[in-house]
């Protein structure tokens, strides 16, 4: 008897086969699907474990199996083992079978049972339909699978792979110059993923820039995992390449989008606290004088008072131009590019602060040689000059004529002005973060605003420029300008 | 006469406004004599050299502080008097007066102990009399 309904419901939808083990008499009842399977029928056979190991059991079996059986019977030992057996039509069938304990179902039966499961080899029409899903599922989301097998040193890829990669599906891949096959600044990671895997078993599963057969650079999401031996020793990587060089591509863009939208923020959230900061301080200027007009008594003292008024409003006309300046660079920011050599420029600059750099001995060393012009707004351009140039020439070292050094060249496709001078130079570690802010004046000079390097800043920035620093005390100053 | 402070001392570049404030200590007549310094590089040189004298007539009873300044602004200041005040034998109380309304320096200020109190500019005269009254 069955002793649950679980039980009784696998073997009933199972197509297992399996031998009832009773102890008294002690007996053996072999389960109809047992005959079934195997073609006989019930009364040509006798069912007993003498008959079975001399007569249907595959003899490279039989010691195994009568070993398993007895230590079973007597001694409750479940086991599980392979077996072939005679079939009627004279063939031997692969079994798989297993004593209640050695299923992979957790059933309770007070009945020893050996279950008999045929193990069936696939044939061929499902191997196909299979291949059939698989090329689907590759092809539709643009994923090749490969390995890479350390013992061969090949690697392997399937048609998928070499289709993403753009290689002829005869194509036999290298492993020598697999570097080849990911982007120059991406071969590094690659190199790093593939070591990590195979020394340390580490999977990877990351984005990558790879490069095909025709040279084209796309984005995949590389998979990989390590496969081992027996002994536990790494043999292999096996993984997948998936084509996502379309999303990954709109993700930079928008990632790029990001980026610009949040520095125009950060850049109104500045401007607004620059006009507040900057109209505050004459405001409260001009509150503490009123209140003082309104305290005095002596009517001399007032006239005197009201005079400074005349002082507040300069003031506060002056900061005004400046914010007028700086609302212009983002208002001008759409205005017309066009080329403009710098040579140009920079003529059109000096010839009008003739008298300064005459004054100050200044000399120039330039050279356009590398980048002659550049697509910019010439207002802006102009204005850059104009400011990094006087600065130099203000900020002179005094036991020195100033010498300002301007040249422009191209690095990674990006375009860079570069301007240096012998000048005092600025304490980096002091004024580092504040060189290009509002009113930050560093020396006790004079002439200093603190308004020309912000502008720049702006300006540069408005067309999605960088302009950094670099100085030394008494050394001197260079600003460099990436277009 | 009443009572009142010896010395004050100013720290901002504004013009302007130390000009009025002059005025006002002068005409509420709040205290005796009134230093003032453009920045606070300025500051901190006469500091670190009235160490040395260490003479109780020219160490101010109080302090201004403005924040946004030229060559060394008020932080910097404070990081660099902090260091020092308490060599000075004489307690010095420290405002910062600044236009700037940024919580963010509001909050940094209040973190500073020795900083009493952050004055948002514009001040008042109220504010000014009391401030010296509550230092007598």
């Amino acid at each position: 008897m069955l002793q649950n309904e679980l039980f009784n419901n696998i073997i009933r939808d199972s197509n297992a086969g399996y031998w009832k083990l009773y102890d008294n008499p002690e007996r053996e009842v072999w389960s109809e699907k047992f005959y079934d399977n195997l073609g006989y029928e019930k009364e040509k056979v006798t069912t007993t474990i003498d008959y079975f190991l001399e007569h249907l059991l595959h003899q490279e079996d039989v010691e195994l199996f009568r070993d398993n059986f007895f230590n079973y019977r007597c001694n409750t030992v479940h086991f599980r083992q392979h077996i072939k057996i005679l079939t009627k039509k004279g063939e031997y069938k692969l079994f798989r079978c297993a004593t209640n304990n050695e299923l992979p179902v957790n059933i309770k039966s007070e009945i020893s049972f050996i279950f008999f499961i045929e193990v069936k080899l696939d044939p061929e029409q499902n191997i196909t339909k299979d291949n059939f899903y698989y090329k689907e599922t590759a092809q539709m989301t643009a994923t090749g699978s490969w390995y890479v097998d350390f013992a061969e040193r090949k690697s392997f890829w399937d048609f998928e792979t070499r289709r993403i990669l753009e290689y002829p599906d005869d194509y036999i891949p290298s492993l020598k110059d697999s570097a080849n096959y990911y982007a120059e600044d991406s071969r590094q990671q690659a190199a790093d993923l593939f070591f990590n895997c195979a020394m340390v078993g580490t999977p990877f599963n990351t984005e990558i820039k790879m490069v095909t057969a025709n040279n084209r650079i796309f984005w995949v999401r590389a998979i990989g995992k390590p496969v081992y031996n027996e002994d536990k020793e790494i043999i292999g990587i096996r993984g997948v390449f998936q084509d996502i060089d379309e999303i990954k591509r709109k993700e930079l863009r928008l990632l790029k989008s990001i980026d610009i939208i949040a520095s125009q923020n950060s850049r109104l959230f500045n401007f607004a606290h620059i006009v507040s900061h900057n109209l505050r301080s004459h405001t409260s200027n001009l509150s503490l004088l009123v209140q003082l007009i309104e305290d005095i008594d002596n009517p001399e003292e007032k006239i005197g008072l009201i005079k400074e008024i005349k002082q507040i409003s300069y003031s506060l006309n002056t900061t005004i131009e400046h914010l007028n300046e700086i609302v212009a660079i983002h208002t001008n920011k759409d205005q017309q590019k066009k080329a403009i050599k710098f040579i140009d420029a920079f003529n059109l600059v000096t010839n009008g602060i003739g008298q300064m750099i005459a004054v100050s001995k200044t000399k120039f060393i330039i050279d356009f040689s590398d980048l002659e012009e550049i697509n910019y707004i010439s207002a802006y351009l102009e204005s850059i000059l104009l400011n990094l140039i006087t600065n130099a020439i203000k900020y002179k070292h005094p036991d020195r004529d100033p010498v300002i050094r301007i040249r422009t060249y191209v690095n990674d496709d990006n375009k860079y002005l570069e301007i240096s001078d012998n000048g005092i130079g600025i304490d980096m570690q002091l004024f580092k973060d504040k060189i290009f802010g509002m009113y930050k004046t560093f020396h006790y000079n004079k002439d200093a605003v603190g308004i020309g390097l912000f502008l720049t800043k702006n300006q540069v920035e408005s067309l999605n420029g960088k302009i950094t620093v670099d100085s030394e005390v008494d050394k001197g100053t260079t600003f460099t300008i990436e277009f | 006469m009443i009572n009142k402070i010896g010395l004050a001392c100013i720290i901002d570049d504004d013009n302007m406004y130390v000009n009025l404030i002059k005025k006002i200590v002068e005409a509420k007549s709040l205290c005796h004599n009134l230093m003032v310094f453009k920045n606070g590089r300025d500051a901190l040189n006469y500091f670190e050299a009235i160490l040395t004298s260490l003479d109780k007539k020219t160490i101010p009873e109080i302090i201004f502080l403005d924040l946004n300044m030229p060559i060394m602004d008020g932080w910097e200041f404070l990081e660099n008097f902090t260091k020092i005040k308490n060599k000075l034998g004489k307690t010095i109380t420290l405002y910062i007066v600044s236009s700037s309304i940024n919580p963010v320096d509001i909050e940094r200020a209040k973190g500073i102990n020795s900083v009493e109190d952050y004055l948002v500019k514009p001040v008042t005269i109220e504010d000014l009399e009391s401030i010296f009254l509550k230092e007598v």
